[in-house]
C-alpha cells in the first residue's frame, strides 16, 4: 500500500457532555484527526451494543463512546447503567474474538474540549497502529458478494 | 424409582384436590434416553409422568406462555435447582408471580434421583445459596481454557468456524426460558439489527446480541446448547458471561426473586478501570 493507512472511527456520544464538549474543541479552534464520525445521541444509557455492532459491521475500524462524567449525567444515572453494560459487552467481545482495544470508552464533560480533541488524536493514533480490522472486514465483502449473486 | 412413585402420588394430590390446574413434567421420548414435556391436567394421566436422571430440559419457560397465568390459578412444574433459579429470575422480571408456581424439585448425581424439599421458590433459597457458594468462578472445562488462552485473532476464527455452521433456525431462542420477549431483535425489521439470512457476519451478531441479552440472567441449564441443531458450544459464551457478573458485580442470578437484574441496577463505586 502506498497510502497509509487511515482507520475509520465512529464516535457514539451523549449530547450533554461529550457532544458539547466536541464542540468547545471546535470552537477553540483545536485540530483533531478527521478519522472520527460522530454520532449524537441523548444519553449513554441509550448507546445499545447494537450499535457498535452495527458500526464494525459497517466497516468501522474502532468505535468510541463517550458520555458524562458519573455524577453528571443529564438524567442522572444513564451514565451508570452504560458503565455496566459495557463492563460485559467488552468482556463478551473479548471473548468472542473481537479485540477490545478496538472498542473505546470514555467520560468527557462539556468542558474538557481540550481533552477531547487529545482523546480523538490518541484513538486514532491506537487503531491505526492496530490496522484495519481485516478478519471482519472479510467476512463483510464474503457477505456482499453473496448479496450480488 | 421410589422418587418417581412418590412424585406421581403427589402429583395425584395436587390434581384430584384441585389445588392446581395443570402439572408439567417429562414424559418418555423418542429415544430411551429422551425425554419430553408432558402437560398433564387431569389425576388419571399422573401415571405417565416419568422422572429419572435423563429428565434434564428446564422446563420453566413452558410457564411464560401466552394466558397460561392470567386465570391466577396454580400449576405445578418439575424443575432442577437450575429451574427454580430461573423461576425467581422470571418472578424478579415480573414475568410471572411465583406464588402461582408449585415446585416439584428435584435433582440427580449419576443415575440417583433425589427429592428437594419445598413447594414454591422461596423455600429453596438456602439450597441456592449454597449453590452460589459452591459453583467455581473461573469454568473448570478445557476447551474453555483453550478459547481462553487462545489470542484474539485465533478465537475469532475459532467463532467463525463455529458460528459459520449456524442456520439461523433460532432453536437457541426457543428453547431458552429467559428469552420471552413478545418481538425479538431480530423478528423486527425497522431498524434491522441482525442481518436474517445465516451468513458467517450475520450469525456474529445473532450469537453476540443472544449472549449478551442472557449475560445475569442465564443460569446455564444447557437447554440452548441441547437444541443447536449444529452443535455450537453456546454453554461457552453463556460461562463467560456468568463469570463476568459474578467476578464484577457478585452477581450470581436467580438466588431470590427479589434479586435485582443485574444489567438494570448499578452501584456508584462500580469498575471502570477501562474508561478513559
Amino acid at each position: 500500500m502506498s497510502e497509509p493507512f487511515e482507520p475509520k472511527i465512529v464516535a457514539f456520544v451523549c449530547t450533554y457532555c461529550t457532544y458539547a464538549g466536541a464542540d468547545l474543541a471546535g470552537t477553540s479552534r483545536l485540530k483533531y484527526a478527521p478519522n472520527v464520525r460522530t454520532i449524537r445521541l441523548p444519553c449513554t444509557g441509550r448507546i445499545s451494543p447494537m450499535f457498535i455492532l452495527k458500526a464494525l459491521q459497517k466497516g468501522a475500524d474502532g468505535v468510541l463512546v463517550s458520555g458524562c462524567h458519573p455524577g453528571d449525567c443529564h438524567f442522572t444515572h444513564g451514565n451508570y447503567h452504560a458503565r455496566r453494560r459495557w463492563m460485559v459487552f467488552r468482556s463478551l467481545l473479548d471473548f468472542i474474538g473481537i479485540p477490545p482495544e478496538r472498542v473505546k470508552y470514555s467520560w468527557i464533560s462539556a468542558a474538557e474540549g481540550v481533552k477531547f480533541a487529545e482523546l480523538i488524536n490518541s484513538v486514532t493514533e491506537d487503531i491505526r497502529k492496530l490496522g484495519p480490522f481485516d478478519q471482519y472486514k472479510e467476512l463483510i465483502e464474503e457477505t456482499e458478494a453473496e448479496a450480488t449473486h | 424409582m421410589i422418587t418417581q412413585e412418590q412424585y406421581r402420588t403427589r402429583v395425584k394430590e395436587l390434581l384430584s384436590s384441585g389445588t392446581v390446574k395443570m402439572v408439567i413434567g417429562y414424559k418418555p421420548g423418542s429415544t430411551p434416553d429422551r425425554r419430553r414435556p408432558l402437560f398433564i391436567r387431569t389425576a388419571e394421566e399422573a401415571n405417565r409422568l416419568v422422572l429419572d436422571s435423563a429428565c434434564i430440559t428446564n422446563l420453566s419457560g413452558y410457564l411464560v406462555t401466552e394466558g397460561l397465568l392470567s386465570d391466577e390459578k396454580k400449576v405445578a412444574i418439575f424443575l432442577r435447582p437450575e429451574g427454580i433459579r430461573s423461576i425467581n429470575i422470571l418472578a424478579a422480571e415480573s414475568q410471572l408471580n411465583a406464588d402461582q408456581i408449585i415446585i416439584l424439585g428435584f435433582d440427580s448425581t449419576g443415575s440417583v434421583v433425589k427429592t428437594l424439599d419445598g413447594t414454591h421458590a422461596g423455600d429453596f433459597s438456602e439450597l441456592l445459596g449454597s449453590i452460589k457458594q459452591n459453583s467455581p468462578v473461573k469454568p473448570s472445562e478445557v476447551l474453555f481454557e483453550q478459547v481462553e488462552q487462545m489470542t484474539p485473532a485465533e478465537r475469532f476464527a475459532f467463532w467463525q468456524e463455529e458460528f459459520s455452521r449456524c442456520i439461523k433456525c433460532y432453536a437457541c431462542r426457543q428453547a431458552c426460558p429467559m428469552c420471552y420477549c413478545r418481538r425479538c431483535i431480530v423478528d423486527s425489521n425497522q431498524p434491522q439489527w441482525v442481518n436474517t439470512s445465516s451468513h458467517t457476519l450475520g450469525n456474529f451478531e445473532w450469537n453476540i446480541v443472544r449472549a449478551f441479552h442472557l449475560a445475569g440472567r442465564c443460569v446455564e441449564c444447557g437447554n440452548c446448547g441441547r437444541a443447536c441443531p449444529v452443535n455450537i458450544p453456546l454453554r461457552l459464551i453463556n460461562r463467560r458471561m456468568a463469570q463476568e457478573v459474578i467476578e464484577a458485580f457478585d452477581h450470581f442470578p436467580g438466588l431470590n426473586q427479589t434479586q435485582e437484574p443485574v444489567l438494570a441496577s448499578f452501584k456508584k463505586d462500580d469498575s471502570e478501570t477501562f474508561i478513559l
